[in-house]
């Protein structure tokens, strides 16, 4: 295989499938045939400016996904535009935005993006764009970079201002009346890459745009809501929970797409017994080279930052014996410096960049045009992210390759026993909760401050009154004699919300490495017992930090960078007390609950396992307080078992189920596993009988929970298939959970307590 | 999630947190009278209107006679004709976003040679609008506000309570904020600029038993809260005084420095800032004036630190590093920079006649201001490099003289010399005096031999076009020299807009 010889991409992958090393890995291949442009009508209302200036850029039609969206926010209707990487999204939404604009100067326009590169991305875009319709419009960013004199101008006169959910927090809302010309005359809202917004973030995001509308009320405007997401199951639902309206679903997607083959690959069972895996690093960096050699641009992705650069330095060495064309590969993460990033960018576009290893910073919008070839070392944690990154490969004519290593961490072996979980449809949900009691409090505080409520008025569910009445229990807020609730206290609520967590009280982690230390980020209580215990390793933007002091009642942690080859996982010891039953139904073998939890948690020890093979190299006490949390939780309470079970069975059986119930949940509902947590009790006291709780680990939950209620059925037949289809003899890491003593077979009595929860009834019907 | 699940998660959470409920104190206060509860207080009387009552006091009148006609000759002042009126307000918080009001706003005006005021108190928070309708009544069209900080603080909340009521701000025709001409004139010579230290230190005015600043939020909210009244007399008083104290600043300014004669008795320090003042205007004859009177006048009496070092203990951090820790004996005098931009400089002469030649050239009284940058030139000071640059330039451009520019331009180069041996060093003046030196050896060279001088500097002019002096490293920067100062009005502009709190230090 040793041709440097250039060949096309069909040569190359032929030859690697006839490799028996490589093929015997190949789980599935599939070949995507390729597709042709489907237009749509051009609008017959589009002002002459701006279809000439279309035209100019080569667009003499519109897809049909672009034109049904400029339609309907034409007619005033909020939509969601769900289509693949590189498929003219933007043009969904800065078109109608130049003709409200053109109809009328005075219209205003907010574009929202996740961060701060993208939205800098976008103005060039939507400012070319305008030039090219020979429009004079004032696009401009307004976030933490935007100089002093330069942000009062974009307030005065920015005609489309692009920020993120977090500047809009802090600074937008709370000044609102130095926006006025903004709210007074904003007519849509642009909300790009929707499905980032999910969980804590997503929930308070959701919070953050009802202060928004109602602050747009306010001032009389009434904007329609653009937003674009990647492939998720639900994007009409999750549009509707962050904007609180209900958006129209556009899915045509018209963009045309060349042939392409998807693989997913396993690689070999080292050790039947414990099920470890070879390295997806290794592989990925094989299926790599050759493509590689043969002058085909490959994008790798890894990851983690230190994955990054193992993958980048074996594809280098490898390259470098045989000698390859080395200098041409390059790698591309978060802490690369902006401008070394934009060269690598552009060497990719024009094509001097042969091959790139990339964390998922290259996910998103960054434009570094169209691939050959994508390789996945590992499942990027969602099928959404996963065609993302297959998207990077992909030209308008020829042939694209995609490669979907798996690791052997449980989530990535289940998606690549499930080739239809990938490839056929997404069943994968994006889960909001913008009810989240602590989320909802806070924010509402923030919206006192930035305008007093009328008695009666609504935030989020219903009148906020009871809400308000708490609050002003703190004397905060404060009834005034004619019933409206003010604000009533020197502080400056939007401050004191972070957007990313859920709990007011945090740690503070304080990275001490620089000269001068600086803020890295903030764990809610709940996850510091975790996360920053000492000794732990903190990975923070996929960068490893050893955390050297936990400061638990300064509610401080100080880090320092470091280059590890292991992480920790610190053990918690969970006691679990039901309070509250929201919802309640028979099951197979029992009966489901969705309701609401205290968890009392005692973190006493953490063990270092190693990264890639999660080998346990060492372990370490921890000394915390015990700390509670408050949050919802679903349970199944076996009580009902039409079988006879000794207490040791069903002990390793509940475990067992448990573990693979907890991943498939992470899988369907867009979550990492640590966001729930798993609790299993052979006699509950509280239900008295065996039960498995899975409890989310955000204070008051995210609404995962309910969720889990809804589907049971499908989390009892994904554990029963994850269990069964494991490679191991009886029980592994990737399915039961590590075992816990070597001759019980926890795969077998997991199989059998789910088969009697139903497993067997539900996938025949 | 159902808004009934929402309600009993509020339960929940209640009971989890809190098991008693407390009582809530809104019901105290929502049924108790808050308005006339308020004017009892600080004696004022209940004002109704269409949109709620509002609390006004009006404290006795006080003679302060003001020469409009004299003030308005002094820069930035109103014109004599406009209406004054004098404003200052306490508010429930620092920020001007959109959750801080203003509870109290008070104004003040001329009748005749009589000073009248009104202070305007906010009841509750729904009268919030009628509190602004008077406001709005007490600002003719044709008014100049006069405030203190308050085109970064006090006008800027106001405009936001305006625009949340949905109404535009009262119109008025200027807006004199003295904090920015107390800053340039009197900064020099008090520890901070705060209207308290003004009151001390220009109006021998003395406070007893004032409110605090930080206090008066907390003070305000007690009352909506819970009632207690008595704690917000002291800020009535409070702002009473700022309000008069903003009259007698402006009659200091215009019975001290309006008059050309009367001035000349001012501090030296004083006539240079107002000098600035007059500068920024581009009334520079008027600028020239103050500062040959200053250079005439005695030298100033030491600025008064801000803390005086009499009791020290705690004071004394003599276990920090970098402290040097006092071990008695008579104090170190303070260093002395000997020009710097900031506006808590001393008023050197030094200094002062920087600004003379500086104003002279802006003036096109060239050959003056040459003159003016020799005198300073002499010495080997950092200025005197400066010095030389600046009539080297003069020579070049303004004057004609590209030998005697020459000439200036390697004396500049001799001090800079004697200067490096000591490792004082300044890279952007050697940078731009070795392509100065460049430009005028070529010059000389080209121009027929005429004149004498240009034969006898022509040896030295071809070791400096080699020109070691731009690459020769630098070991130590000396920064007190800045001379430029022509753009410190503008930064003040900038700090005044970016916090109250730091430019009132």
């Amino acid at each position: 295989m040793r041709t440097y010889a250039p060949a096309t991409t069909e040569a190359v992958l032929a030859d690697l499938l006839e490799e028996p090393s490589l093929a015997r890995g190949v789980v599935h291949h599939r070949h995507i045939p390729a597709r042709a442009a489907v237009y749509g009508a051009h609008p017959a209302w589009l002002d002459p400016r701006i279809r000439d200036g279309l035209a100019s850029r080569g667009i003499d039609r519109l897809y049909t996904h672009q034109a049904d969206a400029v339609e309907a926010v034409h007619a005033g209707d909020d939509v969601v535009v769900v289509t693949p990487t590189a498929s003219g999204k933007t043009l969904c939404y800065a078109v109608p935005v130049l003709q409200a604009i053109a109809d009328d100067p005075a219209a205003r326009a907010l574009f929202l993006f996740p961060t701060k590169a993208l939205g800098q991305d976008q103005v060039a875009e939507f400012s070319g764009l305008a030039r090219a319709a020979n429009m004079t419009i004032s696009a401009a960013t307004y976030d933490g970079d935007t100089p002093a004199p330069i942000r009062s101008a974009v307030r005065k006169a920015g005609q489309v201002v692009v920020s993120n959910p977090d500047m809009l927090n802090s600074a937008i809302l709370p000044h609102h009346t130095k926006w006025f010309q903004l709210f007074e005359q904003l007519r849509v809202i642009v909300i790009d890459e929707l499905h980032t917004y999910r969980g804590v973030f997503g929930s308070h995001v959701a919070n953050v745009i009802r202060r928004l509308l109602r602050l747009c009320a306010h001032y009389g405007s009434s904007p329609v809501i653009v937003c674009c997401s990647a492939t998720i199951a639900n994007p009409a639902e999750l549009a509707a929970m962050l904007t609180g309206r209900p958006a129209r679903l556009i899915d045509r997607n018209g963009a045309p797409a060349g042939e392409r083959h998807v693989l997913l690959v396993d690689p070999p069972v080292l050790d039947a017994a414990t099920g470890a895996r070879g390295s997806a690093q290794t592989l990925a960096n094989r299926w790599a080279l050759p493509f590689l050699r043969a002058g085909r641009q490959t994008i790798v992705f890894g990851r983690s930052r230190t994955a990054v650069e193992i993958l980048l330095t074996g594809l280098r060495e490898a390259l470098r014996e045989s000698y390859g064309p080395r200098s041409r590969v390059r790698g591309y993460r978060g802490g690369y410096l902006p401008t070394e990033r934009r060269a690598i960018e552009r060497g990719l576009r024009d094509g001097e960049v042969l091959g790139v290893v990339a964390t998922n910073a290259l996910e998103l919008g960054v434009d570094i045009g169209r691939l050959d070839v994508a390789i996945l070392a590992g499942y990027p944690g969602s099928v959404a992210a996963t065609w993302q990154q297959f998207g990077r490969a992909g030209r308008r004519q020829g042939t694209s390759v995609s490669v979907l290593v798996a690791s052997g961490a449980p989530v990535d072996q289940y998606v690549i026993h499930h080739p239809e979980f990938v490839l056929d449809g997404s069943p994968e949900e994006a889960r909001v909760d913008p009810d989240n009691l602590h989320v909802l409090l806070a924010h509402l505080r923030a919206a006192v401050f930035e305008m007093p409520f009328e008695p009666g008025e609504r935030f989020g569910p219903g009148p906020a009154d009871d809400l308000l009445a708490f609050l002003s229990e703190s004397g905060h807020v404060r009834q005034a004699g004619d019933g409206r609730w003010y604000w009533s206290s020197e502080n400056f609520p939007a401050s004191e919300i972070s957007l990313r967590t859920a709990a007011p009280e945090n740690v503070v982690i304080i990275d001490t490495s620089p000269d001068r230390p600086r803020v890295l980020g903030e764990v809610d209580l709940f996850s510091a017992q975790v996360l920053v215990h000492e000794h732990a390793i903190y990975i923070h933007e996929s960068i490893q930090y050893h955390v050297d002091k936990l400061e638990w009642g300064e509610r401080k942690a100080y880090v320092h960078r470091i280059d590890a080859d292991h992480y920790t996982y610190a053990n918690r010891a969970v006691t679990l007390k039901p309070l509250d039953v929201f919802d309640e139904a028979p099951a197979t073998g029992g009966h489901r609950v969705h309701g609401e939890v205290m968890v009392a948690s005692l973190v006493t020890l953490y063990k270092k396992l190693k990264f890639v093979t999660d080998e346990n190299v060492g372990w370490g006490p921890i000394d915390l307080p015990e700390i509670e949390l408050q949050t919802t939780a679903y349970w199944l309470t076996a009580d009902a078992l039409p079988g006879r079970w000794s207490r040791n069975d069903l002990d390793v059986a509940l475990i067992g189920a448990g573990r693979a119930i907890q991943t498939i949940a992470s899988v369907l509902l867009m979550v990492d596993p640590r966001d729930l947590g798993l609790v299993t009790q052979v006699r509950s006291p509280h239900q008295e009988a065996p039960t498995i709780y899975l409890y989310e680990s955000v204070p008051g939950g995210v609404g995962l929970s309910e969720r889990l209620w809804q589907r049971h059925d499908e989390l009892i037949v994904g554990a029963t298939e994850l269990i069964s289809a494991c490679a191991c003899d009886g029980g592994c890491p990737a399915c039961t959970g590590p075992r816990l003593e070597p001759d019980i077979d926890a795969k077998t009595l997991a199989l059998r307590f789910l088969r009697e929860c139903g497993a067997g009834a539900v996938a025949a019907a | 999630m159902t808004g009934a699940t929402l309600e009993r998660r509020l339960a929940n959470y209640r009971a989890a947190i809190r098991p008693d409920p407390a009582p809530s104190a809104a019901d105290k206060t929502r049924t108790a009278g808050l308005a006339q509860l308020l004017a009892t207080a600080v004696d004022g009387e209940v004002v109704d209107g269409p949109f709620g009552a509002v609390v006004r006091c009006e404290p006795l009148t006080v003679v302060l006679p003001l020469d409009r006609e004299r003030l308005a000759r002094l820069p930035g002042q109103p014109p004599p004709d406009a209406p004054l009126v004098c404003l200052d307000t306490e508010t429930t918080g620092l920020a001007t976003a959109a959750g801080t009001m203003a509870f109290l706003v008070g104004l003040g005006w001329w009748e005749g040679e009589r000073f009248r005021q009104a202070q305007l108190l906010l009841p509750d928070q729904p009268n919030e609008l009628a509190l602004l309708t008077l406001i709005e009544a007490h600002i003719p069209r044709t008014a100049w506000l006069v405030t203190y900080n308050g085109r970064g603080f006090d006008w800027p909340l106001l405009v936001t309570r305006y625009r949340m009521a949905r109404r535009d701000p009262p119109i008025h025709a200027g807006h004199l904020d003295l904090l920015p001409f107390v800053r340039r004139v009197f900064r020099h010579r008090m520890g901070d600029a705060r209207l308290r230290t003004v009151e001390t230190e220009l109006l021998n005015v003395a406070r007893h038993e004032d409110v605090e600043g930080w206090q008066i939020p907390g003070r305000y909210l007690d009352f909506l809260r819970l009632g207690i009244v008595e704690p917000l007399v002291a800020v009535v008083r409070h702002n009473r005084e700022d309000v008069r104290s903003l009259a007698r600043l402006l009659g200091h300014i215009e019975s001290g420095f309006a008059d050309a004669d009367v001035r000349r008795t001012a501090a030296r320090g004083d006539l240079a800032g107002l000098a600035r003042a007059f500068s920024r205007e581009r009334r520079f004859v008027e600028a020239l004036d103050c500062l040959e009177t200053a250079l005439a006048a005695p030298i100033d009496p030491p600025p008064t630190a801000p803390s005086s070092p009499s009791h020290r203990g705690e004071e004394d951090r003599w276990w920090m590093p970098r402290h040097r820790a006092d071990f008695g004996g008579p104090p170190a005098p303070p260093p002395q920079p000997i020009a710097t931009a900031r506006l808590d400089a001393p008023w050197t002469e030094e200094r002062i006649r920087i600004d003379r030649a500086r104003l002279l050239r802006r003036l096109g009284r060239f050959g003056e201001s040459a003159n003016a940058w020799e005198g300073l030139a002499a010495g080997s000071g950092p200025v005197a490099a400066h010095a030389w640059v600046e009539v080297s330039k003069l020579r070049e451009h303004r004057l004609g003289d590209h030998p005697g520019a020459l000439d200036a331009g390697l004396r500049a180069r001799a001090v800079i010399e004697r200067r490096r041996r000591l490792a004082l060093v300044d890279p952007a003046l050697e940078r731009g005096l070795a392509r100065r030196l460049e430009r005028l050896t070529r010059r000389v060279g080209d121009a027929p031999p005429a004149s004498i001088s240009a034969g006898s500097v022509a040896q030295p002019v071809a070791a400096a076009a080699a020109g070691t002096i731009g690459t020769l490293g630098s070991t130590a920067i000396d920064a007190q020299v800045d001379l430029t100062q022509s753009r410190s009005g503008s930064n003040e502009q900038a700090i005044v807009r970016r916090s109250p709190a730091r430019a009132l230090r």
